[in-house]
């Protein structure tokens, strides 16, 4: 197992008509052994924007501490919110600042554009390599069945509800099928006029 | 510096050679009531070097039965060249054909019979039990083995099991009716499985190769997929 | 499915990506390297021959291999024919390690002898001999001595035409274009386009498509040759044709400076 996969912990993003999801599970543990059912890997750092952070569990949360950090520097001094955009790009240079000793994070951001209210969904590898595709992310240690699940349930356009139950049946059954993923969920729906947080139940083996 | 060299001085010198290589390749089965399906796709494989585009890995074994295995095709080629000569010892000794149930068994017992330098393949049978029921077993590459509704296996396996769970096994659905689906359902399932895989595994493409087996005998279907 | 792209160890006295980590003091049960039981049997090809290309037209193939044998990069070797006929079915083609073709080929030489020998006007087929091929060549890589080849068996069987390929593992399959080494990244591309633009290309279209991917291959395989044999078989027999020679392209000696061809 790669130090990737050492806590565990997967994350799921999607686009949909004027809405963005990001769903993640709860499970923090070492190797085979769960540890936490409550582990937090969805963070929100904006009105309209979260960041996902899968990988190993410190560095998790040290990196949403820079990010905070760069993110309250930049909007004190331009005054204005950030963008998905901008802070994708702000990510990706603070990690390639670490390209030979990384943070062992995959970053993942999600958001509705603050000018146009354009749907964004990007991530980047551990050293800040970004990709911002028109459909979805997945990143963590079910990424393999995230992929197989996200490439045939999603599709163009979904609906607020449509994109809660696509993304929720995405990440629920794509951890089932990984042993260090699971113990619990949950999906988060962007919206222009509010975001959602629901809770998923799962098995908790 | 001069342990290093010691160190190399002391290890002859090895040219590598591995008796493997991993040809790629994606087969998914499902068992129905009263029908089983198998399918591959149909790209033989090497790194990034596509040997063939229209290499099935499907192999028909008996009028009930068809194995589908990916992995090391040079062994892939072996074990079932060895399972189709058993197949015919057994009909010249019982004078009858082999039951998917009772070949299922003995392509275990054949894989751990190479326990300690092994078929380095995922293999898949389906056919019709003696009941006339669909079956399919999966093994792994020591014969470790189990009967199951639906499985995929090889390149794309991880992609597509989960995918299978929740389209054919109806997991994490409420109230959705979960009678097994029709052969028809089960055949568009594998294609949208087929197609999501060609989009994210670069050893899963060109085509799909699909037996359908019911009591009526094998029928074959052949779909395209994305070849790049 | 992405483990495979292991990166170098960024972390200190940690693993590499998608590597296991191994807890410090916890002794693991590592394969000793120094261990001297067990004998070295495989080896590396010496003398080797590099593309094999074959194609199928309409209502036969063709095979073709040049005839230089390379001893490492040092061009050691001008006359080392690598297409043979095996009767007037079938035609063999092979490369990599040239000890083991003659060693493969005279043994095909021998079931020929004794083929004929029983004068009962049965001929070994192509598709027996490429069936034979990859059991030869599978029982050599499982006893980890691997007759270090790649065999190409073209042929006519009840009038179609068959090509297939075995490697030195017992890789078998079959296809209208096939090749190895360098013309697998040059002449397949090429052969491919070709065969799609004119499906029911006639045997000289394809001798001719088959030349112009050996003078490529001259011109940008390091490890190749000018001479090259080219095998074609259809149901009027099989015969070894050449040996032809590739010119090159010697404006390339003068940076294509117009004038000084």
């Amino acid at each position: 197992m790669s130090i990737m996969t050492y806590n565990g912990g997967s994350i799921v993003a999607m686009t949909g008509k004027n809405c963005v999801a990001i769903a993640c599970d709860k499970r923090f543990g070492i190797q085979g052994t769960a540890l936490a059912d409550n582990f937090q890997r969805i963070f929100q750092v904006g009105p309209h924007m979260f960041v996902g952070l899968p990988g190993l569990g410190t560095d998790t949360q040290t990196v949403y501490q820079k990010i905070r950090f760069r993110q309250n520097l930049y909007e004190l001094k331009e005054n204005r919110k950030m963008s998905p955009k901008v802070l994708l790009s702000m990510i990706s240079n603070m990690l390639y600042e670490r390209r030979f000793g990384p943070y062992f994070v995959e970053p993942m951001v999600v958001g509705l554009d603050p000018e146009t209210a354009q749907p964004i969904v990007g991530n980047m590898d551990l050293i800040g390599c970004v990709n911002i595709p028109s459909d979805f992310v997945v990143g963590g240690p079910s990424s393999d069945q995230l992929y197989g699940m996200c490439e045939t349930l999603w599709e163009p356009n979904l609906e607020p509800d449509d994109l809660f139950e696509t993304i929720a049946q995405a990440l629920v059954n794509a951890c089932e099928r990984n042993a260090v993923s699971g113990w619990g969920a949950v999906v988060h729906i962007i919206e222009q006029d509010k975001v959602t947080v629901r809770h998923v139940k799962t098995r908790m083996d | 510096m001069a342990l290093v060299t010691k160190q190399i001085l002391d290890t002859p010198i090895q040219h590598h050679f591995s008796p493997y290589s991993d040809n790629g390749g994606t087969t998914v089965a499902v068992a129905g009531p009263d029908y089983a399906i198998i399918a591959s796709d149909t790209r033989l494989s090497a790194g990034y070097s596509i040997y063939t585009r229209e290499q099935s890995k499907l192999f028909t074994l008996s009028e009930t039965t068809v194995l589908g295995s990916s992995g090391c095709w040079c062994d892939i080629l072996s074990l079932t060249r060895i399972i189709e000569a058993r197949m015919q010892m057994y009909l010249h000794e019982h004078n009858k054909v082999m039951s998917t149930t009772s070949l299922a068994k003995m392509i275990s017992i054949m894989m751990y019979g190479k326990r300690f330098f092994p078929y380095y393949t995922s293999t898949i049978i389906a056919g019709l039990d003696p009941e006339g029921k669909g079956c399919v077993y999966s093994y792994d590459p020591i014969g470790h083995t189990e009967r199951a509704n639906f499985r995929a296996g090889g390149s794309s396996g991880a992609l597509l099991q989960a995918l299978l769970d929740n389209q054919l096994g109806f997991k994490n659905q409420e109230n959705v009716d979960k009678t097994p689906v029709s052969l028809e359902k089960a055949i568009t399932v594998v294609k949208d499985a087929f197609t999501a895989a060609a989009e994210r595994d670069i050893y899963t493409g060109d085509g799909v190769h699909l037996c359908a087996i019911t009591k009526d005998g094998i029928k074959e279907f052949n779909f395209e997929l994305r070849k790049d | 499915m992405f483990s495979d792209y292991s990166a170098p160890p960024m972390w200190q006295n940690g693993p590499a990506l998608g590597k296991y980590y191994d807890f410090p003091n916890v002794s693991t049960n590592k394969i000793s390297h120094n261990s001297t039981n067990g004998k070295q049997r495989y080896h590396t090809p010496l003398t080797t021959g590099t593309s094999v290309i074959g194609l199928v037209f309409n209502g036969g193939v063709i095979l073709a291999a040049d005839t230089a044998g390379y001893y490492g990069s040092m061009m050691r070797f001008n006359d080392c024919p690598r297409i043979f006929q095996v009767n007037k079915y079938t035609i063999l083609g092979a490369g990599n390690d040239y000890a083991d073709i003659q060693y493969l080929n005279d043994i095909i030489k021998q079931k020929i002898l004794d083929d004929d020998l029983h004068n009962d006007g049965i001929a070994l087929k192509p598709k027996s001999l490429h069936s034979w091929l990859t059991r030869v060549l599978y029982n050599r890589r499982s006893q980890f001595d691997p007759l270090w080849i790649n065999a190409f068996v073209a042929g006519m069987q009840n009038g179609e035409p068959f090509l297939g390929t075995v490697d030195k593992l017992g890789t078998a399959y079959e296809d209208k274009i096939l090749s190895f080494g360098f013309g697998t990244h040059i002449s397949v591309p090429y052969l491919r386009q070709e065969r799609e633009k004119n499906p029911n290309m006639t045997k000289e279209e394809a001798i001719a498509c088959i030349k112009t991917c050996m003078d490529m291959l001259y011109v940008r395989d390091a490890r190749s040759g000018a001479k090259y044999n080219i095998g074609v078989i259809s149901n009027e027999g099989s015969e070894v044709q050449g040996p032809f020679e590739s010119v090159g392209h010697w404006n390339i000696a003068t940076h294509g400076t117009p004038g000084q061809e």
